[in-house]
């Protein structure tokens, strides 16, 4: 910078001991160090790591740096921390006049060394100018950790550095929707932006489905709109909790990470158990000589499958699958109306579905096959049946096939009155309810029916170790009140009417 | 005939015709109208058609059997819907039982041929890829090795079924990504058949070297049962973890017969053979089993019932092979397991309990894969059918598929001097992130005494639990 007459910028002197305390109280009256300096004219501030050029380089030993008590009384060697204080003190000695001043010298600009070779800022290039910064540097990194915040267990050097951790440490908290907390901001937003995405892609799929984007248009927002604001007053609140309360209940975690498809799964499967009914009666129908019902039968499946691919994916065209998640709510009311839930949100963009062709007779679930042959019970006779249906059998006809279509009227009223109240309920005690008859049935059976679901997944296991022999004697004692027996088969056969104990 | 009326007159209408025809087994000709039955009644009507034949199975008669069988024959296929294709599989699995009787018909049509090991080997990765069960077992078994070799430097992996790369591979990246460094890692795995660890062999060193991990795989060629546990080569010093992914049930294939025989508790009905008629008293003491749901008491009445200390403690080879793996002081040991009860001692019990699982599990399938794929019915038919047909049909040491409740293995473990480690709540999230970001729907994981369970629509499925060698203080 400033041409001088000293050509070499930069001097280092290393002072070890004794010698370095002197040379480190550089403007007092202590000793002179042990360099040859330019002494510059003005202060100025030198950029960080990059060191005034013509400061004097001082490399200090460690133990100086670690020292705490650099200043020291010549008088009576007693260590100070600051300059300051050391003048305090040297006052109470009543030194001479003489002694009393400071040398008044223009303070050199020193920058510091580290002493430590494998250090970075060893390198003169790299000096720091403050000699504070120095010790601190010196104790932050080849230093022992001496200073530990009980909270977080994390240990520093210095002990302001340890301090301003106490004041953050455990004060601010990010908390992401999903429950996870972070005490930095970055790793907060990274997190949270990994986790909105899935929530929003899914109130995306959600939003997209509701608004029929993938529908055949009017028939699809025909059905969603009609049934539609009671349906989503349960799906959204399912969604809100599900939400937020994703991290510990994690029973709720899939349902609440995805509780768009799920509830628009109860929304849809429940607009369209009143519709399902006709498909029901359509596949029924078609077994008998009602031609009305046939043409339903083709529209309805056609439209249900946009309703519910839009539901689960994108693009997901007409698939089998669909249709089937249509009859299980109305078929098998309580526990599949649970499962019909989450099953046309199973219906995935598969290549495979692309294969797939409505079939005119949707299959359900083989689990819900199971439930509800376990709510029957092995033997239940053919009223039973119809009961299973939700429905009395007394509206019989001559004609089996006749009462196929009649029933199904029936079970409409029921079913979408289940399908509608049923979604976020334990289903079981729905159909508990319905079935007035069913609790003595099952119970012999081995179902409680206020067990959980999975106590009704292990139906067969109390129900079907009855022997056969045991089943008749069995059903004979439930349906002993003057329901059908086994003696009433005969009677059942011409389907006449089935009694009033129903 | 009474008998046949019960069990088969249920569903809709037509049905109800089913009870005479067993009377006039000339008719010949295939009911008509079962044509006409929509898949629901289709459906209903097989599970009773099922019951009913398993019945008579367990019972002895075999004319009645016979005439169900042959009943379900008209409605079940292995092409159909998910019932269809159940009942296909379990009639199967029912007429091989009643085969046996006639051990010479039997071998006749079962010739013993060594089945082609690329076959198993494709269907073994199909149910890898097609369900997200032992993804998420191996995501939760990876998750829960890392957590606990937290500063360990030399980690041994003994694997008890070494036959899918990714679980290993996922293990190494996330190690490598450790912020301490990789550990240097030791597989060892098991399995019968060279080839299936030659090629295990070859990924994981492959991918070792591009992580740059050191890393060992040390094959062995053996079946679990005679595992020779010197030849793991436990060496001290190295943190011990053991995964076990549906190989554990296997073990507990014994002579169910010798055992019964020798029960102090006297049962009155040892399933001697395949023949005898089931009593309706145990039965109904079994419903009163199930009725209270008192599965976690161990001396529970009912000699049938699986939970009976009988069965708990009388497994030998389990026994052993526990105690020697705890000889090994693991530090860890993941299980994977069938959440069922598979093991009942009676028929009934079994198919009932089957019947239900494997409804689930061909659920899943039916949702995700489209019915005229090929590879859905080779798991169906190679990996779901031979399960089936082997706890249906077999018997005694043959019977390996012998699933058994988280809550059973619990009790087993534990007498077994192992600890249970609950799984981290970081382990059930990445669990949840993956079900989620693979976009499998309808999968759910639950947690149930710190183990988790993997379900399907609320059927749990799978169980995965962690344990620890736990030291008598």
């Amino acid at each position: 910078m400033v041409g001088g007459e000293n050509s070499s910028r930069m001097t280092v002197s290393t002072a070890s001991g004794e010698d370095a305390i002197s040379s480190v109280s550089s403007f007092d009256n202590q000793g002179i160090p042990h360099s040859i300096t330019v002494p510059i004219p003005k202060k100025k501030r030198n950029l960080p790591g990059m060191p005034d050029p013509d400061a004097e380089v001082v490399a200090l030993s460690p133990k100086t740096l670690l020292a705490t008590n650099r200043f020291v009384c010549e008088i009576c060697n007693k260590g100070f921390q600051r300059d300051q204080n050391l003048q305090l003190h040297r006052r109470g000695h009543n030194l001479p006049w003489k002694l009393k001043q400071r040398t008044n010298k223009e303070p050199r600009k020193r920058v510091y060394v580290c002493p430590e070779s494998s250090c970075v800022h060893h390198n003169p290039a790299r000096a720091l100018g403050d000699l504070t910064g120095i010790k601190k540097h010196f104790y932050r990194k080849h230093g022992e950790k001496k200073w530990k915040c009980e909270r977080c267990s994390k240990k520093y050097a210095v002990q302001s550095d340890w301090k301003a951790h106490l004041k953050t440490c455990g004060t601010k908290e990010y908390k992401c929707d999903c429950g996870t907390l972070f005490s930095r901001r970055d790793s907060f937003i990274t997190h949270r932006a990994f986790c909105d995405a899935l929530a929003e892609e899914s109130a995306r799929a959600q939003t997209l489905a509701i608004m029929g984007k993938e529908g055949n248009g009017c028939d699809v927002r025909r059905v969603v709109a009609s049934p539609s604001p009671p349906p989503l007053t349960p799906s959204t609140s399912v969604v809100s909790p599900g939400l937020s309360v994703q991290s510990s209940e994690l029973a709720e975690n899939p349902f609440g990470l995805s509780p768009p498809p799920t509830a628009c799964a109860t929304a849809t499967s429940t607009s369209s158990t009143s519709s399902t009914s006709n498909v029901f009666a359509a596949t029924f129908a078609s077994s008998t000589a009602e031609p009305a019902a046939i043409p339903q039968e083709a529209s309805v499946p056609s439209s249900f499958p946009h309703l519910f691919c839009g539901l689960a994916r994108s693009d997901c065209p007409p698939t089998m699958p669909a249709p089937r998640a249509i009859e299980s709510p109305s078929l098998s009311l309580s526990p599949s109306l649970y499962l019909s839930n989450n099953t046309s949100s199973l219906f995935t963009t598969e290549q495979d579905h692309y294969h797939y062709t409505p079939s005119p007779q949707p299959a359900m679930s083989a689990t819900a096959l199971l439930q509800k042959a376990a709510q029957m019970g092995a033997t239940t006779s053919n009223p039973s049946f119809l009961r299973g249906l939700g429905l009395p059998p007394s509206t019989n006809q001559d004609n089996n096939c006749n009462k196929w279509v009649v029933e199904p009227e029936n079970n409409t009223t029921v079913a979408a009155g289940l399908g509608l109240g049923l979604p976020s309920s334990d289903v079981m005690m729905g159909s508990s309810s319905l079935f007035g008859n069913k609790p003595t049935t099952l119970d012999l059976l081995g179902l409680g029916m206020a067990a959980a679901s999975s106590a009704m997944l292990n139906p067969y296991s109390g129900g079907f170790n009855v022997g056969a022999a045991a089943v008749a004697a069995a059903t004979a004692a439930a349906y002993g009140g003057g329901k059908e027996t086994w003696d009433g088969v005969p009677e059942r056969k011409p389907y006449g009417s089935t009694g009033a104990s129903l | 005939m009474a008998q046949e009326e019960g069990s088969s007159s249920v569903t809709s209408p037509p049905l109800q015709f089913l009870p005479w025809m067993p009377l006039s087994p000339g008719m010949g000709s295939p009911y008509p109208w079962l044509r006409e039955l929509k898949s629901e009644d289709r459906g209903l009507c097989l599970i009773h058609l099922l019951l009913a034949c398993a019945n008579h199975v367990a019972a002895g008669s075999i004319e009645s059997a016979n005439i169900g069988l042959e009943q379900i024959s008209h409605l079940a296929s292995p092409d159909g819907d998910t019932m269809q294709r159940i009942a296909a599989y379990f009639t199967a699995g029912l007429a091989d039982r009643i085969l046996k009787g006639w051990p010479g018909l039997h071998r006749a049509l079962n010739p013993k041929q060594a089945s082609l090991i690329s076959e198993e080997i494709l269907v073994q990765r199909l149910f890898f890829e097609l369900f997200p069960f032992l993804k998420l077992s191996y995501v939760i078994t990876n998750q829960a090795i890392i957590e606990a070799m937290e500063g360990e430097r030399m980690v041994h992996i003994i694997d008890l079924n070494s036959s899918e790369p990714a679980q290993w591979i996922n293990l190494l990246q996330t190690l490598s990504a450790r912020p301490e460094g990789p550990p240097h890692l030791r597989i060892t795995g098991i399995h019968e058949q060279k080839e299936v660890l030659e090629q295990m062999a070859l990924r994981l060193t492959e991918e070792a070297e591009k992580l740059d991990i050191s890393f060992q795989f040390n094959p062995i060629v053996s079946k679990l049962e005679n595992l020779d546990l010197e030849s793991l080569r436990v060496k001290t010093g190295e943190a011990l973890a053991i995964s076990s992914v549906l190989q554990l049930h296997t073990l507990l294939a014994m002579d169910d017969e010798m055992h019964r025989r020798n029960s102090p508790s006297g049962s009155k009905n040892p399933n001697s053979n395949h023949f005898q008629r089931v009593q309706i008293n145990q039965n109904r003491r079994t419903l009163g089993d199930w009725l209270e749901r008192d599965v976690v008491n161990a001396y529970s009445s009912s000699p049938d019932s699986a939970l009976s200390p009988l069965s708990l403690a009388a497994s030998p080879k389990m026994g052993s092979f526990l105690n020697a793996l705890r000889g090994l002081s693991p530090k860890l040991m993941v299980i994977t397991e069938q959440e069922s009860n598979h093991n009942g001692f009676t028929l009934m019990e079994r198919v009932t309990e089957a019947l239900n699982f494997y409804a689930a599990l061909f659920d899943c399938l039916e949702s995700t894969v489209s019915r005229v794929s090929l590879e859905r019915h080779k798991v169906e038919k190679m990996l779901f059918g031979e399960e089936i047909k082997n706890i249906i049909a077999c018997e005694g040491t043959d019977r390996k598929e012998r699933h058994e409740k988280l809550e059973k293995w619990i009790l087993r473990l534990e007498l077994a001097g192992f600890g249970i480690i609950p799984l981290s709540y970081h382990g059930r999230l990445q669990a949840n992130r993956f079900l989620q970001s693979y976009g499998y729907d309808g999968y759910k994981i639950k947690e149930e005494n710190g183990c988790l369970v993997i379900c399907w629509q609320d059927r749990p499925l799978f169980s995965v639990s962690a344990w620890k060698f736990r030291r008598y203080d």
